[in-house]
């Protein structure tokens, strides 16, 4: 028996746990399937119609136990290597899952339509498809100004072209000067950013000041630093690639080209 | 004094190369204009000779304190401490650009004034054996409570507190510098001071009552000031092992037991280990960059080995 790999004959779901940061809501509540969410994750908080369902641990290490007392008919779980554990054990539960993958862009074209499909809304889902497809069609705009993602400062950490994030910056015509490393996330030297002299720092942050890094002396060797030129990327439109991908982009657009005009 | 003049021009290239390499290119004519190299390299090569010397010397008296070879700046809980420090100050969203460095200060100094009360259990005498005891012990507590916070935290910022603890010196900067420049000469000045006590010390604490050493205050300055010197190290730089391990080990084979020449020799040490690892950690693969507590276990164990293998055999 293959393990946790998509179930082949589910004609439809009545109670569906969401093991995943972003598919309760994001994915399951977008294409309507919300009513058949009996569990999540602490994680999954997106919309705030998903904080209404029970939360059956975090997302790390799933709670196998927790997510069997829900009787769920299928659980929908993230790709990783702690998670395929868990669904041998629900497997052997005789609980069906499907592990997603949920690191890039297309991934989420690809997970709305298998959820679509195994939760009896194949159009919503194929229509959450076509709209990712769409914009990862459309040919990139030229870039406005360069970036650089800062997600963590002690050590340094930037975003690389493995990201999500690269691409909806890519898509919103901001070139990532990190574009060049292959990961999702790298440390780097504070000295190779002084170096890459991005014109602007993209902060995932759902506040509006400045991060506190800004005021150290080693932080501000680095032009974007000085002169304060940060964009705050809120964690609900940013946090997770998702559905709102296309209004990411958008909103993205807009402060860059904000940004360009200084 | 070969010896010496040796060490000297060691630290001298350590501190040379590190200017003068990095991640990015700056060209040799450039080295004294380049805003990199006066705002970034010069500073972080400066933190790294004093936190690499504040936990050699940290180290070698600590050896001499319990007498146990095995015996690390980190060992007597002060890493734990200053873990749960760091992590309770990002969890409480503690703002400020010193936030980190100050709450990690603070955890490690919680954590020896815990261990230190712990090792005077059995009486008025701090007990070696009771203070390593007690230092696995607040470190493995304090270890337990920081991955509990992370664990059942919701904030993706906080497992990125891991990250700090394995050490780096990417903090670094000329504020770092001025604060260890003027805070380390205490701690340091102290327990030179003690080089000769610490050398009847190693005898054994009856023996060296007999010889005049007064071994219960000795006892408490030297884990104190040690103490003092790894909280300031962890709190600029986080957890970089192996340092105050491996150089005083080094150091011994080659100036002897003799505390007055060990202690300045494993600054020295110290301080070149960690500056040529660090500018390994951020020339080998940039443009990304090593944790430097990895390159400090890859140097320093096959330079220990080959030491070893050297004045070992001499006896």
């Amino acid at each position: 028996m293959e393990i946790g790999r998509f179930p082949t004959v589910l004609e439809s779901i009545d109670a569906a746990v969401s093991v995943t940061a972003f598919a309760t809501g994001d994915l399951l509540f977008a294409i309507g399937a919300g009513d058949q969410v009996v569990g999540r994750t602490t994680w999954c908080r997106y919309p705030a119609a998903a904080l209404r369902v029970p939360a059956v641990g975090d997302g790390l290490s799933p709670n196998v136990e927790a997510i069997a007392a829900r009787h769920p008919d299928l659980v929908v779980l993230y790709r990783s290597q702690m998670n395929e554990t868990a669904a041998e054990q629900l497997a052997r539960l005789g609980i069906p899952t499907v592990t997603l993958a949920q690191d890039r862009l297309e991934d989420i074209a690809e997970a709305a339509r298998e959820l679509g499909r195994v939760s009896g809304h194949k159009a919503a889902g194929d229509s959450i498809g076509a709209a990712i497809d769409a914009l990862l069609q459309r040919p990139p705009p030229a870039p406005l100004v360069r970036v650089t993602f800062v997600v963590w400062d002690n050590p340094p950490m930037v975003i690389g072209s493995g990201s999500y994030l690269d691409q909806l910056a890519t898509l919103a015509g901001g070139s990532n000067v990190f574009h060049d490393l292959a990961a999702a996330s790298a440390t780097v030297s504070i000295e190779t950013i002084v170096a890459r002299n991005p014109d602007v720092i993209l902060v995932l942050s759902d506040s509006t000041a400045p991060p506190a890094y800004s005021a150290r002396r080693e932080w501000r060797a680095i032009r974007a630093v000085r002169e304060g030129r940060f964009i705050m990327l809120p964690a609900d439109l940013f946090g997770r690639p998702s559905p709102t991908a296309p209004a990411a982009v958008a909103a993205l657009r807009h402060s860059l080209e904000a940004e360009a005009r200084k | 004094m070969k010896r010496w003049l040796g060490l000297g021009a060691l630290v001298a290239l350590a501190l040379v190369s590190a200017v003068a390499l990095g991640p990015a290119h700056v060209a040799l004519s450039d080295l004294p204009s380049s805003a990199i190299v006066r705002s970034l390299r010069v500073p972080r090569a400066l933190l790294a000779l004093l936190v690499g010397g504040s936990l050699g010397v940290a180290g070698a008296s600590l050896q001499a304190l319990v007498r146990n070879p095995l015996a690390d700046p980190f060992l007597l809980g002060l890493s734990g401490g200053a873990g749960l420090g760091a992590v309770l100050a990002i969890a409480l969203h503690v703002a400020g650009p010193w936030a980190l460095p100050l709450a990690a200060f603070t955890g490690a100094l919680g954590a020896m004034a815990l261990v230190y009360r712990l090792g005077l259990v059995g009486g008025a005498q701090l007990d070696p054996r009771v203070l390593l005891l007690a230092g696995v012990a607040v470190g493995a507590f304090s270890g337990a409570i920081t991955t509990a916070i992370v664990s059942l935290a919701e904030a993706a910022d906080l497992r990125n507190a891991f990250l700090w603890l394995w050490g780096g010196l990417s903090g670094a900067s000329w504020d770092t510098v001025l604060v260890m420049a003027v805070y380390i000469p205490v701690p340091l000045v102290v327990l030179y001071a003690a080089a000769r006590p610490l050398d009847l010390l190693a005898l054994g604490e009856e023996p060296a009552t007999h010889l005049g050493a007064d071994v219960e205050p000795l006892k408490r300055r030297v884990y104190i000031a040690a103490s003092m010197l790894t909280a300031a190290a962890v709190a600029v730089s986080g957890v970089i092992g192996f340092v105050g391990l491996i150089v005083p080990h080094i150091t011994r084979l080659v100036w002897g037991h003799r505390h007055r020449a060990l202690l300045p020799a494993a600054f020295l040490g110290g301080g070149a280990l960690l500056l040529f690892a660090d500018t390994a950690a951020r020339v080998s693969v940039a443009p990304r960059e090593l944790p430097v507590g990895i390159v400090t276990a890859l140097v320093g164990v096959p330079l220990f080995a080959v030491l070893l293998r050297r004045w070992g055999a001499r006896g």
